[in-house]
């Protein structure tokens, strides 16, 4: 049959987020910069984790896993590694990422597996209703929390850059001209990427609002130099200060996992052939 | 006067670190190579230097496949070594041991050899360590080897550290060579000859590892974890060469949700653990579940709870493994008796996971994965050259909208590998349609519950295998029955038996058909249940999958295998 790639869309069932939600906004994002590269949803495959931001995977088609809480990372390694032909995109939540998926954000880092990752960072639980995530404010009150978080949040940027990510940026969902660049960028980067996306939750989050964040973000200065690792540092660390830098902080180049496996030198895992001379492997036993 | 021999049982012992592992597999691949069948096992604690390792060879004219009770030849690199397996001695044996090593009271009717390894040691001017060497000549001597293997055999084991080092472990072996070789009142002769083929020794782990590359498994990640760790290490040395990729993940639950990613996107995958990393990795099994993901786990069993005896041995996991996991779904459970079997049901596990898109646990446990036996090349060689089956995998569409999760008579629908042009879908965690949409419609949810049981049933009729029967179940004084590698040591206790016996084995111990297992089980006949744990679980899953209770059971909890003498014990003491 005839079968015309050019005929499919991205465009999904219509989002049942909240109205004003920041995930509207990072969805689109997404939208436009898959797009922009001239991808279709069966040249890219996606992982979304669980929570609002993950029921994503019905709104926008692709290739797709709807992972296990915590788990879209570490699953997309196994994609990437099977099939690096095929750009791979994770999207997941604050707490997904940074709570319980936490270590193996560390290990990607590390890695420097050639995934693009958009955080939704929106300092709550949205899905089960409002407690606090490992971004919230020290002090917040949640029905988790309600005399106010005692742990520091967890510096999103800092955490990437100093544990190996070779692009990390950050946007606002309100700005999305920028948000879609920021995410072509990343997907265009080769090795890890991590894009922090700043969303209020206007549902359960009265504190980091869009008003708050127009007036805490602030646009890289003119003269950041993105591929020196002390300026990157020195600017994630505003956010200690309640300032939110937006743009691509940081952007190097080392070699990818990928790279480094010469496995797949050329074709990709799940294209080639079989190895079929396991009876010679049984010189080992004797 | 030498005497003709035709089985005999070797053991040598010492503190961690002193090479015991080294002269075990030397003195192993010695009787191979030399005509004898053999069956080897390392037990040694958690620890790296100092405890007690052992490594025992059972040498013998016909095929072996468990170990023995009593040691004919026990070496004691130290006096511990005597100390602790004296009881195992019989009247005859010889004891291999250095003077210098401390004053020992003998208590049993057994010879002592005197070795003098610390003098001889400072004759040759070695390190401390090769008094394993000269322990290997001697043990070679005393079982009537040729002198001349043993400096081949060094040759080839120690060649890539170079002639010197080479040299020196040749000159230790001989000289302990020598010590023994005209002592003929001790010594024995073995049939040894040339065999015609160069056996091949293979214990569990490496058995799972080849059967895996066999398999087109093309992505293995783990973390480690004894006793399953041997596997990562073989996988990931024969990377070149296989073109696998062998991922050491941060941890356990990194690790299976890697593979359910390589399997997502088109590569055969899987995970190796013991019972720890496996309750890590549980929550991702489930969704291996509902996703109809194919994945094989091989979970080398070791005592629990918690890190419990790490280096030790016991079938503890079984209903664990049987149950693992949230929510319902379809999973096989295969539970190989011995190293053939591993290879067997490895290459079936790959299949099944992919025929069924579900996941396949391959169960082992210390014993069945560090013991090593020789194998039947050719059964094995065939095995590994038979091609895969892929079952409903496919890399084209015929028909738009592509339903993933398309209901079906046998539960099994198309699974499409992603990057194929013209459609897309998702591998979705929750309930969804068949077009793989989330959904929390009721008749959908239904339908898709029954879909995904459906396909145990496809498998009970289609590929679910009987247990195997030895022995007349009619005429059997005791019919033993067991799963997993408590099969060696009653196919070996059953040789030893006067009355007649049968043996049912069960290796597909999960899901099973009911009345077929049933119908092997016929009232005022007497059962015995083998298992090396302390609760019978596989009697548990026998009375709630087939309704069948059996009352006799022998069970062992101590970390150790069973050996058949205590098999005969414990029916005697019923």
């Amino acid at each position: 049959m005839d079968i015309n790639p050019s005929s499919l869309d991205f465009t999904g069932y219509t989002p049942t987020w909240c109205a004003g939600c920041g995930n509207w906004g990072i969805g689109k994002g997404i939208e436009l910069a898959l797009k922009k590269q001239q991808l279709s949803p069966d040249r890219v495959i996606m992982l979304f984790d669980i929570g609002c931001s993950g029921n994503m995977n019905d709104f926008i088609n692709a290739y797709a896993m709807h992972t296990l809480h915590g788990r879209a990372l570490a699953t997309a390694v196994g994609v990437k590694i099977a099939n690096h032909k095929l750009p791979v995109l994770v999207t997941g939540g604050d707490g997904a990422l940074y709570g319980e998926g936490g270590n193996h954000f560390l290990h990607a880092c590390r890695g420097n597996h050639d995934l693009t990752v958009i955080v939704h960072d929106n300092s709550v639980y949205g899905l089960t209703t409002g407690q606090v995530s490992p971004t919230a404010s020290k002090g917040k009150k949640s029905r988790s929390t309600p005399s106010g978080i005692i742990e520091q949040p967890v510096n999103p940027l800092l955490l990437a850059l100093t544990q190996g990510a070779t692009f990390v940026a950050q946007g606002f969902t309100a700005q999305l001209p920028q948000l879609a660049e920021l995410i072509t960028a990343g997907m265009q980067h080769k090795g890890l990427s991590i894009i922090n996306v700043l969303q209020p939750c206007v549902t359960f989050n009265k504190e980091n609002t869009y008003a708050y964040y127009i007036k805490n973000t602030y646009k890289l200065p003119e003269d950041h130099d993105k591929s020196n690792f002390s300026q990157a540092l020195e600017q994630a660390q505003s956010v200690f200060k309640e300032r939110f830098p937006l743009g691509i902080l940081y952007e190097t180049t080392r070699p990818t996992y990928q790279d480094e496996l010469p496995q797949l030198a050329s074709e990709a895992l799940a294209e080639r052939g079989r190895f079929e001379k396991s009876v010679s492997l049984l010189d080992n036993f004797k | 006067m030498a005497k003709q021999q035709t089985a005999f049982l070797w053991k040598v012992g010492a503190p961690a670190g002193q090479g015991v592992m080294t002269t075990g597999l030397l003195f192993s691949k010695l009787c191979a190579q030399s005509g004898g069948n053999v069956f080897d096992y390392a037990e040694y604690p958690s620890l790296i230097q100092g405890g007690h390792n052992t490594y025992e060879v059972l040498c013998s004219t016909s095929p072996v496949n468990n170990r023995a009770w009593q040691v004919d030849y026990l070496v004691c690199l130290d006096k511990v070594t005597l100390e602790t397996h004296e009881h195992r001695l019989r009247s005859g044996s010889i004891v291999l041991f250095d003077p210098a090593a401390g004053k020992i009271s003998p208590t049993g009717d057994y010879t002592i050899i005197a070795l003098p390894l610390k003098e001889l040691l400072a004759e040759l001017k070695a390190n401390s360590i090769m008094a394993n060497m000269i322990a290997l000549g001697a043990s070679w001597a005393l079982v009537g080897g040729q002198r001349k293997k043993l400096e081949t055999l060094i040759a080839e084991q120690f060649g890539k550290k170079g002639a010197e080092i080479v040299k020196l472990n040749q000159n230790c072996a001989d000289r302990g060579f020598e010590t023994i070789v005209g002592n003929t009142t001790t010594t024995i002769t073995f049939p040894w000859h040339k065999p015609e083929k160069t056996p091949i020794v293979l214990g569990g782990n490496d058995a799972f590892s080849l059967a895996a590359a066999a398999a087109d498994c093309r992505f293995y990640a783990s973390y480690p974890m004894t006793p399953s760790s041997s596997v990562l290490a073989t996988l990931a040395a024969w990377q070149k060469m296989t073109d696998m990729v062998v991922r050491h993940a941060e941890d356990e639950v990194g690790v299976v949700s890697e593979a359910l990613g390589a399997s997502f996107a088109g590569v055969r995958a899987a995970v190796g653990t013991s019972g720890g990393g496996f309750a890590l990795m549980t929550e991702s099994l489930s969704y291996a579940g509902i996703g109809e993901i194919p994945l094989v786990v091989f979970l080398s069993q070791r005592p629990g709870p918690a890190t419990g005896l790490p280096t030790w041995t016991e079938q503890g996991d079984l209903l664990f493994a049987c149950y693992a996991g949230h929510g319902e779904f379809p999973k096989i459970v295969l539970a190989p008796g011995d190293v053939t079997e591993m290879v067997v049901l490895t290459k079936q596990a790959f299949d099944l996971a992919d025929i069924y898109q579900t996941p396949v646990l391959v169960l082992s446990d210390k014993f069945l994965s560090e013991s090593r036996m020789v194998l039947d090349s050719e059964v094995v060689e065939r095995e590994l050259s038979t091609p895969p089956e892929y079952g409903k995998t496919i890399r084209q569409v015929d028909e738009l909208p592509y339903l993933r999760y398309k209901n079906t008579d046998d539960g099994i629908s198309p699974r499409l590998i992603p990057g194929t042009p013209g459609t897309h879908y998702q591998a979705n965690s929750y309930e969804h349609l068949e077009d793989s949409h989330t959904t929390e419609d009721p008749e959908e949810r239904s339908m898709q519950v029954e879909k995904r049981l459906r396909k145990q049933a496809t498998y009970l009729s289609n590929h679910w295998q009987m247990p195997s029967i030895e022995g007349s179940l009619e005429r059997a004084e005791y019919i033993f029955v067991t799963w997993g590698s408590s099969k060696l040591v009653v196919s070996q206790a059953r040789d030893m038996m006067d009355q007649p016996t049968a043996h049912i084995h069960f290796t597909h111990v999960y899901p099973m058909d009911r009345e077929k297992v049933a119908a092997l089980f016929a009232p005022n006949r007497h059962y015995v249940l083998v298992e090396n744990n302390a609760t019978g679980q596989f009697g548990t899953l026998l009375r709630s999958e087939a309704g069948v209770d059996i009352k006799h059971s022998i069970r062992k909890y101590d970390g150790r295998a069973f050996y058949s003498e205590e098999i005969l014990a414990a029916l005697e003491s019923a």
